[in-house]
């Protein structure tokens, strides 16, 4: 891998792992989703998160590749209009922007091929977006920091596990690799390329957005430090360090392995400020107690 | 929150099926609603759905009220020897029963149910209650394993919802330890809440007093009790200088008896609470119960049963404005061991137009209850009520509560005679005229047996304790 290869992906890397999360705050200090009568997350739904987790790889790779397409721009579809009936109310509105934003992912796909920028901004802007809706359904729905820093933790044993013992991680890059609705954002310029999954970006997103909703900005300074250079910039350049000090270039580096445990001593360190301000206390600090929907936002204090 | 999600399917898909509901399932969705608002700080959006079912548009409730009694006739013609005598001597079809062929059944009164208690048994009986007999023989009413168990889960889930009641609550139960079903169900309730219970009956008011202020253990926030019981409590509260800063209560829910707003009010200012509740309950409906509304309608809860009223002329069904009795049939499966069918509970209601503006106008109404048919007062102006009399007794100045009187009708004339230490018979028929009735009054000093024979009310069921002696 050329010095030019890892400063482009580690930049496009950081690009992506600082705005994503970053707009999925936004969203969470400006938007309330509406939840049902009853229900919190709680650790049980961790386990089945990962039995998804462990589940949709399989299933990837199992369905015909003219599948796989589909399947997944109606889980976008699907995603999306959850996560935006807030914001575009209009359900015409909302259905027509969302099929406007497929159409140019797979239009520019089939049009320009898939390593043209185009593409590649297009299909990152689909993922991003869904990425910014799931977190919000989740941590709005009460998922705290303490199941995210454990689900992340699993998260990086699974990478660990499926890049090593199981290789079945880079298998299931390449096979999603340049579909349209490919679960990763990314870009492309030249002979130059830089991608991050989709699945990295959830955690981080989920990390930050609920490090905040937790600890305020004292939460966001500790989260969004973390995501940027232990989920992006450290895997950029581990492969040309362990290539200079092992002589052999590791095709890949899962993410998630460098975050997690990061992500954990910096949910342990923010423990020690105090227990975890719930949904009912970052409604009360921003002085406000918001109709679903759009709402004007208050920082709360930190 | 994927477990809460499928569990609310579940009771749900049970409620409409009309399948048996599984009481642990219930009881698992009141900690996911305590974690709910442990985490929210109230439940979520739709929650009067969840609480008060489907039942807005007509259409859908008439649907589903149809199903509920073809279930409920089809297993009683099945299992109960009371009901299939009744269904076949009606020449009745359970299975094609609507709500509008329903008046082919005849009511059920409670006679019937002192008279063959053993006919109506349908399950397996665990607990028996009985009615406090206030208004005749007592009935009593076996339940169920299942309805001990799924009762109390139901109301919980309610009370939490609706934030009426919350862990490290204390409820205080005033009510007669012979009201076996509610005492029991109160306990339970209050057990799945993460909440205490003081289990104290009608003892001495000054000793309830004590209990209320006792700081030991939990001191108590809620308080269960009937209205008569609860104004001998005012009154002796009052006595000792006793007010809101005394207290800790939040809430305060009353049932079985007339409660006037002037009570209603001194329990407020007394106690200090915000929350007085009037519910309608009765042993032989139970788990069917009604709420009143700030219009002061009392909503029968559809999810549970079918109430109707039946006109006290016709015995058809009444029309709005009309006078009729509360008639009510507690569906399958929320009422299993001993069920009845068109309850006549000789209660007393106005029919209401289906559309009102009230804020639970979605759950159908009628007016409150009045008073008991046999108490109803046919004057040469016309009926009245003995709700009306109540309440504008209750309104006397200086009144010491309950108010004792007894009203009668001579040559087509409200006699009503009231016993009060500082009211003028002027002040009575004041009171009454302000309310358009036209009475002679009479105030008589009584001693207390004298004034219980007068009029005995729910309080009269007092159980005597050692503590009075001992002081």
């Amino acid at each position: 891998m050329s010095a030019g290869q890892t400063l482009f992906l580690a930049c496009v890397d950081s690009a992506y792992a600082l705005a994503v999360p970053l707009a999925a705050v936004l969203y969470f200090r400006k938007v309330r989703i509406p939840r049902p009568p009853v229900g919190t997350f709680n650790s049980r739904d961790i386990v089945v998160m990962m039995g998804f987790v462990l589940a949709i790889p399989f299933l990837y790779l199992a369905l015909p590749g003219a599948a796989l397409p589909v399947v997944l721009g109606l889980v976008f579809a699907g995603g999306l209009t959850v996560g935006y009936q807030p914001v575009v109310a209009r359900g015409l509105l909302r259905w027509s922007a969302i099929l406007t934003l497929l159409a140019a992912d797979v239009t520019t796909r089939l049009l320009l091929g898939w390593d043209s920028p185009v593409y590649w901004l297009a299909n990152s802007c689909v993922v991003g977006l869904m990425v910014i809706s799931a977190t919000n359904l989740n941590v709005q729905g009460g998922m705290r920091l303490r199941n995210v820093a454990w689900f992340v933790l699993l998260l990086g044993v699974y990478d660990l596990t499926f890049a090593t013992v199981l290789p079945l991680s880079q298998e299931l890059a390449d096979a999603v690799q340049g579909y349209p609705f490919a679960p990763s954002a990314g870009l492309r310029v030249g002979g130059l390329g830089a991608v991050i999954g989709m699945g990295d970006l959830l955690a981080y997103s989920l990390y930050t957005t609920a490090a905040y909703k937790a600890y305020g900005r004292a939460g966001l300074r500790t989260a969004l430090p973390l995501v940027v250079v232990f989920g992006a910039l450290v895997p950029a350049v581990a492969p040309p360090v362990v290539d200079w000090l092992t002589g052999h270039t590791p095709s890949l580096i899962p993410a998630q392995v460098c975050f997690a445990p990061a992500a954990f001593i910096g949910f342990l360190v923010l423990r020690r400020r105090g227990p975890e301000r719930r949904m009912r206390d970052y409604l009360a600090r921003a002085d406000a107690r918001p109709a679903p929907g759009l709402v004007a936002a208050v920082e709360p204090a930190a | 929150m994927l477990e809460a999600g499928i569990r609310q399917v579940r009771v749900a898909l049970a409620m409409v099926l009309g399948r048996p509901i599984n009481p642990r399932l219930v009881e698992r969705l009141i900690e996911d609603a305590l974690a709910t608002i442990e985490e929210f700080g109230s439940p979520g959006d739709d929650v009067e759905q969840l609480i008060d079912g489907p039942f807005a548009d007509p259409a859908e409730r008439r649907d589903l009220q149809t199903r509920a009694l073809q279930r409920t006739a089809r297993r009683l013609a099945r299992r109960s020897v009371f009901y299939r005598e009744r269904f076949e001597a009606a020449g009745v079809e359970p299975g094609a029963l609507t709500p509008d062929s329903l008046r082919n059944v005849p009511v059920t009164r409670k006679a019937d149910l002192v008279a063959r208690p053993h006919d109506f048994i349908c399950g397996e009986p665990q607990i028996v209650t009985q009615t406090t007999g206030t208004t005749g023989a007592p009935a009593r009413v076996w339940l169920s394993r299942y309805e001990i168990e799924l009762w109390p889960a139901l109301i919980a889930l309610s009370l939490v919802l609706r934030g009426e009641a919350r862990p490290g609550d204390c409820m205080q139960i005033n009510i007669s330890s012979r009201a076996t079903a509610a005492v029991q169900e109160d306990i339970e309730v209050f057990r799945l809440l993460g909440a205490a219970t003081r289990v104290v009956g009608q003892v001495p008011p000054d000793e309830s007093l004590d209990h209320l202020l006792d700081t030991g253990g939990v001191t108590p926030t809620l308080l269960s009790a009937y209205p008569s019981y609860v104004a001998q409590m005012v009154s002796a509260a009052r006595r000792r200088g006793l007010g809101p800063a005394d207290f800790r209560l939040r809430g305060v829910f009353l049932g079985g008896e007339v409660l006037s707003p002037s009570l209603a009010q001194a329990v407020r200012e007394t106690f200090g609470v915000d929350q007085v509740g009037d519910a309608y309950g009765m042993t032989e409906l139970l788990p069917v119960g009604g709420r009143i509304c700030r219009q002061r309608h009392l909503h029968m809860d559809p999810n549970m049963g079918y109430a109707e009223v039946v006109d006290l002329e016709t015995g058809e069904p009444a029309e709005p404005g009309r006078l009729g009795t509360l008639t009510v049939t507690p569906y399958f499966p929320y009422r299993e061991c001993m069920p009845v069918f068109r309850y006549d509970t000789r209660d007393v209601v106005r029919a209401l137009p289906e559309r009102l503006d009230c804020e639970l106008a979605g759950v159908p109404a009628v007016s409150q209850v009045l008073g008991k048919a046999g108490r109803l007062l046919d004057t040469a102006a016309g009926l009245v009520a003995p709700r009306d009399i109540v309440e504008a007794l209750d309104e006397l100045p200086g009144t010491e509560w309950p108010v004792r009187h007894r009203a009668q009708v001579t040559d087509g004339k409200l006699h009503v005679t009231v016993v009060s230490e500082h009211a003028s018979p002027v002040d009575v028929t004041e009171r009454l005229g302000a309310r358009g009735i036209d009475a002679v009054a009479e105030v008589v000093r009584l001693g207390p047996d004298e004034a219980r024979a007068l009029c005995p009310l729910r309080c009269d069921l007092e159980e005597k304790t050692f503590v009075g002696g001992a002081a």
